[in-house]
This record gives C-alpha cells, sequence and structure tokens, in this order.
C-alpha cells in the first residue's frame, strides 16, 4: 500500500523502505554514513538548520558530529546505521515549536520529536527512517500547573518524574507519582504517549492522561478535551471533552507535536503493602495468571501483577558469567540453581495493596487464599528484608524512582545492547505456554538467552522480553537484528502481536496489524501533515 | 493560598540558593542544579546502586567525566545538553574528580 495515502504526490513510504540504498548520501557534517530524508538535498538540510538556529539560538542546534552524537547512542540493533538522525534542534517554548515547524515545512525537512528522549530498548533518539533532525522538548520543562484538591498536574513534555516528585516533596503535596523503570531521567509526556505503563495502580498511563496541547504540522494549536473551550476550567478534570474523542491519536503517532499534557496523579495512600509470591517451575506461570486474572478485573489487586521471571530478575543485577560458562543460551537450570542462592523463584510475582488498614487486611485474606490454592509462596517485605529485587519492585510499586533495571544492559558483558520485544495476549493461563516455547525457540535459534516477564494489566497479558546482546559485537548486532524480526513475525502469525516497538522495527511491527488500520492512518497522516515532516516513520505511519 | 505558599517557598529557595539546591517553581524552567544535585537524580541512580561502577572517589579526570556523559560508552546512556546543561557539566565534572567515595553506595 501506499503511505501517501489519498494525497497523492510522491510515494514517501516507498522510498522509506528503500530506506539507505534509495537516499542520498551526506558527506562529513554529522558523521560518516549519515543520510538525508528522501526529497532533501544537503542544501535544505544546511538551510533548515540555519534556519532554526535563527529561531532558537546557536548552542540549542547540533548539526556536527560531534553535537550530534549524544543523539546517536541507542541500544537496539542496528546493524545498517541508518536511525542516527542527521541534526537536533531544542525550542525552549510552544511558540519556537510552531516556528520550527513551519522551517521543516519549508524545506520538506522531517523532525522527529522526543520528550526525554531515554526510552532505552525502543529507540532513544534515534529515528524510525534516515535523515531527520531530532526536535529535542528537553529543555521545555516547566511544570505548569498541579491541583493538590482535583489530584492533577499540567506539564511540558521535558518534566522528568523526577522533577515532578522534586516538586511534590518540596511542597508538602502528598500525591504520588506513577513511574516506568527508568524514571528518574524520562518523564510523564514521553512515557504517555508511547503509552508505556507504571507500577502503581495508576499505572495504565493513557488512562490517566486528561488533555493536550498539540502544535499540528501547520502551526496551528489544538488544545483536546476541555481545553479549547473558553476560560477553560475543567481541561485536567474530564477527559472526553464533547464530539469524537481524539487524544488518542496522538499516541504512538506522528499527527502533531504534544507540547503541554495533563494527568492524575494518586493520592498518598494510608498503607502500602507490597508482595512478591515465589513459584519453583516455569509452567508454574499458567496457574498464576489464571489465579491473578479475577483478582485484576475485580480490582482486589489494583495494580499491575508483574510475573518476573529468574533469568529477568538475574540479569538486572548479575553478569551473565557468573550463572553460566555455556555460549549457547543459558538453561532453566542453570538459572534455577543460581535464583535459588539468591531467594529468587523462577517465577517472582510482585502485586502491592494500597488503602486503609482494614481493606488490605481483607483484601490480603482473598489473595492469600488464592496463591494457597497454586502453591505460591507469599512474601511480604518483613520476610524480603535485603533482598534487592523486592526492594527494587516496592520501590515501583510506590512510584519510586530507580534505574536498576538498565542493569539488564549489561547482562552480555559491557556492549548495551537491549531491545524490548512485547507481544500481547489475553490474559489465560493457556496463552503462556506456547509463547514461552516460541520465544525460547526463536531466541535459541539465533543464540539469545530467554529474559522474560509477564504482566496482567487487567485482561491483557503483556509479555516483555528483553533481547540482551552485546552491542559492541557488529555480527551479534546483526543476529539481534534478524532476531527481532522474526520474533514479530512469529508471534504477528500467533496472534500475539506488539503493543509498542523500538524504532528498528516499526514499519514491521504496523504490518502485523493489517492494511486496513494503515490506510486509516495513512489518511489521517496525509490530512494533517501532507508535506510528511513530522517523524515519518513513527509508528509505521509515513 | 496555594499562590502564597508557592510565593513563601520561592523566598525560601532564593535564601537557601548558597547552600542547596533551588527547587523549581511552577511555570518556570528547572533551575541551573548543583552538582550534587544532578549526581543524585542522574549518575548516583546507576553509580551508587547496583548497575553502574563506583565512580566517586576515583578522582576521575573532569576532561573523562564530560566526554563519557555527553558520548556514553557501552551500557551507559549518553545524556544532551537539553538534559545537563554545559554549565551543570562543567560543575559536576570538577565535582566527581574532587568527590569523596560514599561508602552507602554499591557498584557493579
Amino acid at each position: 500500500m501506499s503511505g501517501q495515502g489519498i494525497g497523492g504526490g510522491i510515494n514517501r513510504r516507498g522510498l522509506l523502505g528503500a530506506g539507505v540504498a534509495g537516499a542520498a548520501a551526506l558527506a562529513a557534517p554529522t558523521g560518516a554514513g549519515a543520510v538525508l530524508a528522501p526529497g532533501v538535498s544537503r542544501a535544505d538540510l544546511a538551510s533548515a538548520l540555519k534556519a532554526m538556529r535563527a529561531v532558537v539560538g546557536n548552542e540549542w542546534v547540533a548539526g556536527d558530529a560531534d553535537a550530534v552524537a549524544p543523539y546517536e547512542k541507542s541500544y537496539v540493533p542496528d546493524p545498517g546505521g541508518r536511525h542516527a538522525p542527521v541534526g537536533a534542534v531544542c525550542p525552549a517554548s510552544t511558540q519556537e515549536v510552531q516556528a520550527i515547524l513551519k522551517i521543516a515545512n519549508q524545506y520538506r525537512q522531517p523532525v522527529w520529536p522526543v520528550s526525554t528522549g531515554k526510552n532505552m530498548g525502543y529507540g532513544s533518539t534515534t529515528t524510525a527512517a534516515p535523515g531527520q533532525i531530532v526536535l529535542d522538548l528537553k529543555r521545555m520543562n516547566r511544570i505548569i500547573a498541579v491541583d493538590p484538591d482535583l489530584c492533577t498536574a499540567l506539564v511540558e513534555p521535558g518534566v522528568t518524574y523526577q522533577q515532578l516528585r522534586d516538586y511534590l516533596d518540596e511542597h508538602n503535596i502528598p500525591l504520588w507519582i506513577d513511574v516506568p523503570t527508568v524514571g528518574p531521567i524520562v518523564g510523564p509526556v514521553g512515557n504517555t504517549l508511547d503509552r508505556g505503563v507504571g507500577y502503581t495502580p495508576y499505572g495504565e498511563h493513557f488512562m490517566v492522561q486528561c488533555g493536550m496541547e498539540v502544535v499540528l504540522a501547520n502551526g496551528e494549536i489544538l488544545r483536546t478535551g476541555m481545553g479549547s473551550t473558553k476560560n477553560p476550567s475543567a481541561w485536567q478534570a474530564f477527559k472526553w471533552g464533547y464530539g469524537p474523542y481524539i487524544d488518542g491519536i496522538f499516541t504512538q503517532s506522528n499527527f502533531g507535536v504534544v507540547t503541554k499534557m495533563g494527568l492524575w496523579l494518586m493520592p498518598k495512600p494510608p498503607v502500602y503493602k507490597p508482595f512478591v509470591v515465589r513459584h519453583k517451575q516455569v509452567a508454574d506461570v499458567a496457574r498464576i495468571v489464571e489465579a491473578m486474572r479475577p483478582m485484576r478485573i475485580n480490582n482486589i489487586i489494583p495494580n499491575v501483577v508483574l510475573m518476573m521471571s529468574a533469568a529477568y530478575q538475574l540479569a538486572m543485577f548479575h553478569r551473565r558469567g557468573e550463572v553460566t560458562d555455556s555460549t549457547a543460551p543459558v538453561s532453566d537450570e542453570a538459572v534455577a540453581r543460581f535464583a535459588k542462592q539468591h531467594d529468587l523463584g523462577m517465577w517472582n510475582t510482585y502485586f502491592a495493596l494500597y488503602g486503609t488498614e482494614a481493606m488490605v487486611a481483607e483484601n490480603e485474606r482473598i489473595i492469600r487464599g488464592a496463591f494457597a490454592a497454586i502453591d505460591g509462596e507469599v512474601m511480604t517485605a518483613e520476610q524480603m528484608q535485603g533482598n534487592p529485587w523486592f526492594h527494587h519492585h516496592a520501590t515501583l510499586m510506590q512510584g519510586g524512582l530507580s534505574l536498576e533495571e538498565v542493569g539488564l544492559a549489561r547482562w552480555k558483558g559491557n556492549g548495551g545492547g537491549l531491545a524490548w520485544f512485547a507481544p500481547v495476549a489475553p490474559a489465560k493461563g493457556s496463552e503462556t505456554q506456547g509463547q514461552i516455547a516460541l520465544a525460547k525457540e526463536i531466541l535459541g535459534k539465533h543464540g539469545f538467552d530467554y529474559t522474560s516477564a509477564f504482566a496482567i494489566g487487567s485482561r491483557e497479558l503483556h509479555h516483555i522480553i528483553a533481547l540482551l546482546f552485546d552491542k559492541s559485537d557488529p555480527a551479534e548486532e546483526a543476529r539481534a537484528d534478524a532476531c527481532y524480526r522474526e520474533l514479530v513475525t512469529g508471534f504477528g502469525d500467533r496472534g500475539w502481536a506488539s503493543y509498542r516497538t523500538g524504532v528498528q522495527a516499526m514499519d514491521l511491527v504496523a504490518q502485523q496489524y493489517g492494511t486496513a488500520n494503515r490506510q486509516v492512518n495513512a489518511a489521517i497522516k496525509q490530512a494533517l501533515d501532507p508535506n510528511h515532516i513530522i517523524a515519518p516513520g513513527k509508528s509505521g505511519i509515513a | 493560598m496555594r499562590t502564597l505558599h508557592a510565593a513563601a517557598l520561592a523566598v525560601l529557595g532564593l535564601a537557601l540558593a548558597g547552600t542547596a539546591r533551588a527547587g523549581q517553581e511552577l511555570g518556570q524552567t528547572l533551575p541551573q542544579r548543583s552538582p550534587e544535585k544532578v549526581y543524585a537524580s542522574t549518575c548516583g541512580y546507576c553509580h551508587g546502586h547496583n548497575v553502574g561502577p563506583i565512580i566517586l572517589g576515583r578522582h576521575l579526570p573532569a576532561d573523562m567525566v564530560r566526554y563519557m556523559v555527553r558520548h556514553g560508552r557501552l551500557g551507559m546512556p549518553a545524556f544532551r545538553p537539553s538534559e545537563i546543561t554545559d554549565a551543570e557539566l562543567n560543575a559536576l565534572a570538577t565535582w566527581v574528580e574532587k568527590a569523596l567515595r560514599n561508602e552507602k553506595e554499591s557498584g557493579k
């Protein structure tokens, strides 16, 4: 199909698909191998960068190899080097974003918006297609409003969870935040727009998003929900506004640049009680899912139920060489031995209770009954004193800040390769064994370990697989790239498509969702961004 | 009420500016942070918490710190001037070079 959809003109999707081979090489200024966007000349790029300097100041445009270097850092496989950006521009305000989009339209120079640029394992500040300038929104880091009564906030894209936490603490506002695993260096806008998740009862971030300000490709400003009414009073209080609900089309998309976003914050509960439940067998995960699905649907457990495999847990704090000498994929037996020595089960199921003493006690009674029926060993904070894994998850489940899972990137040595593969299935135990077998088969074929978790959000089961590889070894990086692609198509064929992916596989994942879906996205893109200057290639939308 | 509260804290923040980090107020961008705050908000989460190697007390040359922050290395992310400004990085690099080891940190 043509991503150009109903608009005619050049077929950008075809050009994107051609990638490096189909685009003109850019000599030198941004490093060897840099490639221009389709239809953009070196002179266009230079003129666009010059015009952007006039908007934001010289120091906030990166155009040479040294200045662009931090934007090239990536953990995902990119053996062809096609995801590095050709420059970066850092606006400080919505008005500067408008001016930059005008320049991008003038020169047909695509820009790739990032909020904090730290979605490690999904691409960081690298781009889905070559030749793009990163539109780095990190300097826009104002916390615009916090309402301690409604428990809401309005923030810019560059606000990190650390900043928001600091603000609430410094002003003695008893609200929690909800963080993904790299909370200190990422923020609510970017994570919500990529439909990321966290670990408190407010963990489904798009569910607790309320109102956006979006700069459209033509420079107009759209405020969603109640934000476009006269004297808006309920912008952060009521999600839906009137008429079609359109916030969703600005998530995992390239239809506009979100410059403000509202979110709901959870009041600090009187009692917080984290748990881990240990199981000894890999096959036990099916029973855990069956036991936990009703607990999530009826909200006896109010946060995501996270079933961490021993291998994933070990990879956070240990190196592969401590667990096995073999170059073959690490065996369940080797993992089990090491896990037992470190007080871990083969599955470690984390969840927490929140509320009054009486609520927590009653729900704990019900949950203990459910786990007693499936031989789960229920452990509390008192019993897990000094266990770094329990401490880590107990931190996350109360919105605490941690970067400990960055350690995953060192499992295979210092090379720092990590790509998340995250297929979705219904939350049924019968969905687990087939996925585990398929994952082990594909990972094993390419020589990689199975390091995974399952998570029950509500009615769905996320299978979160960390593809860990040595990015300093070009041959291994190429194998990781091939492996990831086979995971996407292999799982996709079985009805287990990804809910999210990195820049290296956005088009491939979009293919799993079919032609009609892609045509609708292409039509919206053509209507809102006819020059395709906002992040072509994002989520497979040209 | 909230405005008064924020204003009072802003005055307090100014009074403390010489000795502690200045906080962020509503509608304002993040003020320049002290090296201690940058370390605690970013570096220390890995280099003191089971992920990266210990860097405090090793007297790493300031130039090396600057380079590592901007480029990342292997498993370490790179940090852009939009995240850690040049002024913050210069102060951080000097501070890391001189800092004593923190016995509470655990490295990997």
